[in-house]
């Protein structure tokens, strides 16, 4: 493959790269636009008089639905759309929901705004499965554990720059329009970013389509039997541990963040300002430094040590963060290394775990249990802060990655003991191989 | 159920814990209604309470016969016992069967009234305040508890002064053990110290004001050295697992407290509660002032008390509130809690469950360890004695 020099080429380098840019701003949109609300907390309670518990719905009405939602995307994926198709349905889904949304502020309807983010959230957590297709499908044997690390964490880099520039887009816009008008305005230009990652879905589809002619590469489930719900009970065991660290770990990074800027200031005096931008230290060092991070495991391959290790550094930052007074910069960069390491190494083991044709449902049910995890633990947290404080908090926290780090030894186990191929290093994989 | 099943290990353990440790210790306690007083209604209140230990004995006067809120602790040897004489319902002599070893008062006198014009939420003197004076204030009694696990009064006033008409409540509570309190935010009381709550409920706000709040002002006398100066401590712990948010505890400590040795204190979390229901979200900023030099009020029961006694006497004002919460007016409820105590406070500890997770957490990771280690071991062993199998499957 790597014969061919041409740069129009689809086996050459250079392809590869475009597609990974593709793929990056594939999500962004999507991460964007979901954290507009909380980028703009303050405006919508004043222009769009929101209470707290309205303003919390604009983001329950997204996560809840997507409990099933992205598991039935996959299943989708792998049945009827195939990942082109699947990818542009959902991008579709995604910009129409976000313009509806920019609608329901603009004409100041409460229930349209719902409907709105609704439907934002039927596209967006399907995408990203959609999008995890996309990389297995274009890396899986090359830099699989770098386009994942990067494609993850550009994607939720994207509510990053969110924060960063929805303030400034509100007070241009604000120089032409006013009242609730202004903040439906502001949405709309933040949909645009959605519709960027439609038009880079349509063009990475075309390269796909392209690829797959000139590759002559065999069509997903040409010679398979085709995919049944019933056989996600076939799935392996190892299948079902990496779910449960999907669910584990997580619960552990995105609930602290959430409540993370009142930590900061409460415990350590921070001001908010200083407080927001140690929270925000998570999300850019994975943007960061996933890409190097997926360099390593590439290189190394034993991804299933690279988790643990990457498990127990988690648990070294949350233990730093909640029995010492020591700087949080220490604790909050080391959870952030750590979190980019674990994103490297973890979701391309469902790659090596499930067969192709399947990839796309396997991926919904680790997004699935991850959002019905996140979608109840935002609310738990919230009820252990207030009752019993945030060094409870921590515990609890500190639970999860434990569970975590236990689902990850018992990988270890079982995949050494079956001889698999989860644990070693690249060169060994492509000796099984052949 | 969670918190009470915690709670009853803590007194379990507690009382195992404490038995031990001399000011911690738990004290057999007495305590009475008006003293000595014939003529005494409901209309007069003092609380005597002896609080026999196994070296000293606490006793605690708690008055409001002469209109100002107060807490007397006085420290004596075993076996001393005081005697309170009346001039009809209010106490004239407290003559002590030998001279006090060490005491301690806080008078509750006046509430200020702040015009908090930089929105800060702390009382700065040089802006525009008023004081209310609790001299004309008469208080009635609405619970009493007089028995020996717990000596508890509540009473209510009515502040009409200068056009306020509101109503203060003050609660005195002491019980002879040491634990936490039930309610937020769950202050450490022992058998040596008395927790005081304080709220202000429905003040009207003075219409030239804006911006108002209201502060405690209060006085603190201790038989010291009246040129020594009390101390502002603040501690700051890891554990916010009693007063969930707040990661401080403010000590405020007399001179010998300070160098070492046994002594009076006040003992309190940063933070005031906005509604009666005391949560997080309720919760607002507690501030507390520098220490002025002063004398003791003027026909008051600890003027009383101590006659003329050379006192360490200094007062200080703690107010409430957090910049854009909407001023007093906002819940018209401000209250907040303290505790004043002798000998050492009481340092916080984490619950048996903390500590359970936490061992959990070391030795669950390094058992894993081991027997991810173990696993490889046995697996590399089987390797090298079964050469066939592998040879076979390649």
């Amino acid at each position: 493959m790597e014969s061919t020099t041409s740069w129009s080429h689809p086996g050459n380098r250079f392809h590869r790269f475009l597609a990974l840019i593709l793929m990056c701003f594939l999500c962004f949109g999507s991460y964007f636009c979901y954290d507009t609300p909380g980028a703009l907390a303050d405006n919508f309670k004043s222009d769009s008089h929101l209470n707290t518990s309205q303003f919390a719905l604009l983001y329950s009405i997204y996560s809840w639905p997507n409990v099933v939602l992205c598991f039935i995307g996959g299943l989708l994926i792998d049945r009827c759309f195939g990942v082109r198709l699947g990818t542009i349905i959902y991008m579709s889904i995604l910009f129409v929901g976000a313009v509806v949304f920019a609608f329901g502020v603009y004409i100041d309807k409460f229930w349209l705004m719902i409907l709105g983010r609704f439907i934002f959230g039927i596209g967006g957590e399907s995408l990203q499965v959609a999008v995890n297709n996309y990389v297995v499908l274009w890396f899986k044997g090359k830099e699989l554990n770098m386009v994942f690390g990067l494609q993850l964490s550009f994607s939720r880099f994207g509510s990053t720059v969110n924060f960063w520039v929805m303030e400034p887009i509100y007070r241009w816009v604000a120089n032409y329009y006013g009242g609730y008008e202004r903040l439906g305005v502001t949405l709309f230009v933040a949909s645009l970013t959605c519709l960027g990652s439609l038009i880079c879905g349509l063009i990475l589809g075309w390269m796909d389509y392209r690829a797959e002619r000139i590759l002559d590469r065999p069509e997903n489930n040409a010679n398979d039997p085709p995919f049944r719900l019933v056989d996600v009970l076939n799935f392996k065991p190892v299948f079902w541990l990496v779910s449960v660290i999907c669910v584990a770990y997580y619960l552990a990074i995105f609930p602290f963040i959430a409540l993370g800027k009142l930590f900061f200031e409460r415990k350590f005096d921070f001001n908010p300002q200083d407080a927001n931008t140690v929270n925000s230290m998570v999300y850019l060092l994975s943007a960061a430094l996933s890409p190097f991070f997926g360099i390593l495991i590439d290189k190394t391959g034993r991804n299933v040590t690279w988790v643990i290790l990457s498990i127990v550094t988690t648990i070294g930052s949350h233990f730093l963060l909640a029995f010492t007074f020591v700087n949080p910069y220490v604790g909050v960069i080391s959870l952030g290394i750590s979190y980019s390491l674990l994103a490297s190494g973890l979701w391309p083991l469902v790659a090596m775990i499930v067969p192709e044709n399947q990839l796309g449902t396997a991926y919904g049910i680790c997004q699935a249990v991850q959002n019905l995890g996140l979608a109840t633990v935002i609310i738990l947290a919230g009820v252990i802060v207030d009752k019993y404080g945030y060094l409870m908090l921590e515990m609890f926290f500190l639970g999860c990655l434990f569970i975590a780090l236990i689902a990850a030894v018992l990988i270890y186990i079982i995949d050494s003991a079956n001889s698999g191929v989860l644990n070693l290093s690249p060169s060994a994989r492509e000796g099984l191989k052949t | 159920m969670h918190p009470h099943v915690i709670t009853k290990i803590y007194r379990i353990l507690i009382v195992v814990f404490i038995s031990s440790s001399v000011h911690g210790q738990n004290r057999k306690i007495t305590s009475s209604l008006n003293p000595g007083c014939g003529e005494c209604s409901n209309s007069s209140t003092l609380v005597y309470i002896r609080a026999l230990g196994a070296q000293d004995t606490i006793h605690q006067i708690w008055d409001f016969t002469k209109h100002l809120p107060t807490v007397i602790l006085v420290v004596g040897s075993i076996n001393s016992s005081l005697s309170i004489q009346w001039d009809r319902t209010v106490p004239t002599n407290f003559a002590w069967s030998e001279l006090p070893l060490y005491s301690f008062a806080t008078v509750i006198d006046s509430l200020y009234e702040y015009d908090d014009l930089d929105d800060s939420g702390s009382f700065d003197p040089r802006r525009p305040y008023k004081e209310y004076r609790f001299t004309r204030t008469s208080w009635a009694l609405e619970d009493i508890v007089l028995t020996d696990k717990e000596v508890m009064v509540q009473m209510h006033g009515h502040i009409n002064n200068d056009g306020l008409n509101g109503v203060v409540f003050i609660k005195f509570d002491l019980f002879p053990f040491k634990d936490y309190a039930a309610e937020l935010p769950h202050l450490i009381h022992t058998a040596n110290s008395t927790q005081v709550d304080v709220s202000l409920e429905r003040l009207p706000v003075s219409r030239e004001y804006n911006a108002s709040r209201f502060a405690v002002h209060l006085v603190l006398a201790s038989s010291e050295d009246p040129a020594s100066t009390l101390h502002y401590v603040m501690r700051k712990s890891l554990d916010d697992e009693h007063t969930p948010g707040v990661f401080e505890i403010i000590e405020i400590k007399t001179p010998s407290l300070f160098d070492g040795q046994d002594g009076g204190y006040l003992q309190f979390r940063p933070i005031g509660y906005t509604a009666r229901e005391r949560n997080v979200g309720s919760s607002t900023m507690a501030h507390v002032s520098s220490f002025n030099r002063t004398s003791l009020p003027q026909r008051s029961t600890v003027a009383t008390f101590y006659k003329k006694q050379m006192l360490l006497v200094q007062d200080m004002v703690v107010s409430f509130g957090d910049s854009g919460d909407g001023f007093y007016r906002q819940h018209n409820y401000t209250a907040w809690s303290f505790t004043m105590g002798y000998g050492t406070p009481p340092v916080e500890s984490f619950s048996v469950f903390v500590v359970a997770v936490i061992t959990a957490g070391l030795t669950v990771p390094a058992l894993l360890a081991l027997s991810g280690v173990a696993v490889v071991l046995r697996r590399r062993w089987a390797r090298d004695t079964l050469p066939t199998r592998l040879t076979n499957e390649d």
